[in-house]
């Protein structure tokens, strides 16, 4: 069985955790990387499916950052960065305890995310990366769906105002001659 | 999870094939085949298994080219390649990124094609391993085979790196568990480390976990070459990690018999990038003082590190490889696939079996809107989304043959084990084709003048 709905999260335990008090928005750390569901579905070419957008676009979250966010398995939240913002589930991480950190596999939603600023160094800036994150009701979108509303390639008559991604840009002086 | 009954129902058995998933390369794989489709594979992970029984829905069958209205729609070789070609032969500042997930001989006509319209070859090194490349020019390369660590090694360290996930092989087949010449009793005779910020799942099953800060690796490995050096730490704290276990640890280091450090994506994402790794290689150089010790870069594809060798030997450079001038140049932060679309000097990107949609940043990616991108690869993904011209390859490993290097540099023929789609090609050909085209637009274009 290769195919899975979701990846296997532990259930979220109540915390007994008196300084939790229940916030709107968390100042996080983001990370992003691989795991096992993500490698495996992405790989198997089956990144059209609902799968992709469960092992993909999940922030795994720490359970009292959840449990101060006010969110549950398989809820969804906004994601800021200076780069741009998605929403993506959140689930219980496999790795916790890491307060203060968030994990989103890699792919088109972290990708929106990210900082593209490689230093020189050719590799853009995929792990530390400062973001915020607060509860949503928005769905995350399916990857087609995601790509087309993000880099609006073939949309001529697209709104900028839709655009998941900020103007922000690498400084690296004028590119194109003025006219 | 759910029992599985064994699969019974196949036509044939094809042994000793070549895993096409990371940089293990296992080549002990059998494939169950069935109507000229894998069903089974016995032996290899998860990933390996996944990647192997692939999902044939995705597919790409036929080529496809993007119309006026901006959707994709099939058309025959003839034109697609005539399509790509012309954007190829008429562009000015063309980059080939991909290549890890093809043979070397794809990549031999890739370098005749590249190195004939002045283009820049990049591969997937530029978005995950390049530090560690930069970081061996820097400090040396002191490497060994995968063999020596399964035969030899009593301590095995990973850092930045989550095998259990990523590599799931990688530890039961050449470091952790199997039984050496030297190592009689697996995983009884070895002692697994591992350095990483976050409690991953290879930190669960390993023998001692050393949780780090974030992006505090470089303190990290300069504190332990310190205490190496016989230097007594002022700090009760480095990086998070109190002085007494670093110590240890070094303690530990020092006195195993046969070390190895793999070292992952940890190392090259954060923010110190090759600076890490210098670190790194200077403390396995500090360690051969007292014990034996090696690293081994942790390769994500099958051939990420072929493209890498074949480029080094071929050109002298490792990726990035810029032809524009004629001849091959390289140089950090200007001719490598990500710096070049931030600064939106690219005017035709041609992507060959990887996924730009799917791990280049949005800043990145947001410059392949604005200019044609051809696409060769076996699957509808998301750079598919992004594709004006679509090739479909074909699967090397399974059904076309190839050679790929292992994360150790170890060269390996993967063997062919079914018949290709009809109407699909071998990345070979099409890069062949795209060049004997692509030549004669520009002995035309000559010609006319």
């Amino acid at each position: 069985m290769t195919y899975v709905d979701k990846p296997a999260v532990p259930n979220v335990v109540k915390y007994d955790e008196p300084m939790a008090i229940k916030r709107d928005k968390l100042k996080v750390i983001l990370n992003t990387g691989s795991d096992i569901y993500q490698g495996a579905c992405k790989k198997r070419g089956s990144t059209l499916k609902d799968e992709y957008r469960h092992v993909s676009g999940t922030a795994y979250m720490d359970p009292r950052d959840m449990a101060r966010l006010d969110v549950k398995n398989w809820d969804t939240a906004l994601v800021k960065t200076d780069w741009g913002e998605v929403v993506v589930f959140t689930a219980h991480s496999r790795d916790a305890p890491h307060e203060g950190q968030i994990f989103i596999c890699k792919g088109p939603w972290a990708n929106v995310v990210v900082s593209p600023d490689t230093y020189c160094c050719c590799d853009p800036t995929y792990k530390g990366v400062d973001a915020t994150i607060e509860k949503t009701d928005e769905e995350p979108l399916l990857m087609a769906d995601l790509m087309a509303k993000v880099y609006m390639k073939y949309d001529k008559d697209a709104e900028k105002s839709i655009n998941h991604l900020t103007d922000k840009r690498i400084n690296v002086g004028i590119t194109k001659p003025e006219e | 999870m759910a029992y599985e009954e064994p699969i019974r129902d196949y036509d044939r058995i094809v042994e000793n094939c070549t895993c096409a998933f990371c940089g293990c390369n296992c080549d002990d794989l059998t494939y169950l085949v069935k109507n000229e489709h894998v069903v089974g594979v016995r032996h290899a992970c998860r990933l390996g298994a996944s990647k192997i029984m692939e999902d044939m829905d995705q597919r790409l069958l036929v080529p496809l080219i993007r119309n006026e209205a901006g959707e994709l729609v099939e058309t025959d070789w003839d034109t697609a390649l005539d399509k790509a070609a012309e954007l190829i032969a008429n562009s000015v500042r063309p980059v080939f990124y991909g290549w890890s997930e093809t043979s070397i001989e794809t990549m031999k006509q890739g370098i005749k094609l590249g190195e004939y319209v002045g283009a820049v070859l990049d591969n997937q090194a530029t978005i995950c391993h390049g530090p560690s490349l930069q970081a061996v020019q820097n400090s040396g390369y002191p490497v060994n085979t995968l063999g020596e660590v399964k035969n030899r090694a009593d301590m095995i360290v990973y850092t930045g790196s989550n095998a259990m996930n990523s590599h799931p092989r990688h530890l039961a087949r050449y470091a952790a568990f199997p039984r050496g010449y030297f190592r009689k009793k697996g995983r009884f005779d070895r002692t697994i480390v591992t350095m990483d910020p976050r409690y991953t799942d290879t930190a669960k099953m390993s023998d001692i976990w050393v949780g780090f800060n974030p992006n505090g690796d470089y303190e990290f490995y300069t504190a332990l070459r310190a205490v190496l050096r016989g230097k007594k730490l002022k700090e009760d704290k480095v990086s998070g990690i109190p002085r007494e276990t670093i110590e240890e640890l070094a303690e530990a280091m020092k006195t195993t018999e046969y070390g190895c450090l793999f070292f992952g994506l940890g190392l090259t994402h954060s923010l110190a990038k090759q600076r890490n790794i210098d670190a790194g290689i200077r403390l396995i150089q500090d360690l051969n003082k007292y014990s034996k010790w090696n690293l081994i870069p942790m390769r994500g594809h099958f051939n990420v590190n072929g493209f890498n060798i074949f480029m080094s030997f071929e050109m002298g450079f490792p990726y990035g490889v810029d032809f524009s001038r004629g001849y091959p140049r390289y140089m950090n932060g200007e001719t490598n696939t990500i710096d070049l679309l931030t600064r939106e000097e690219v005017d035709v990107f041609m992507v060959i079996a990887a996924d730009p949609g799917a791990h280049f940043p949005g800043g990145a990616n947001r410059h392949l809107a604005n200019i044609p991108v051809i696409q060769i690869d076996i699957h509808w993904g998301p750079s598919t989304e992004l594709a004006d011209v679509v090739l479909p390859g074909s699967f090397v490993g399974v059904e076309v043959a190839g050679t790929s290097y292992r994360m150790d540099g170890v060269p390996i023929y993967m063997k062919k084990a079914i018949d290709k789609p009809e109407t699909c090609r071998d990345d070979e050909w099409i890069v062949r084709e795209l060049y004997e085209r692509v030549q004669k637009i520009k002995g035309e274009k000559i010609a006319s003048k």
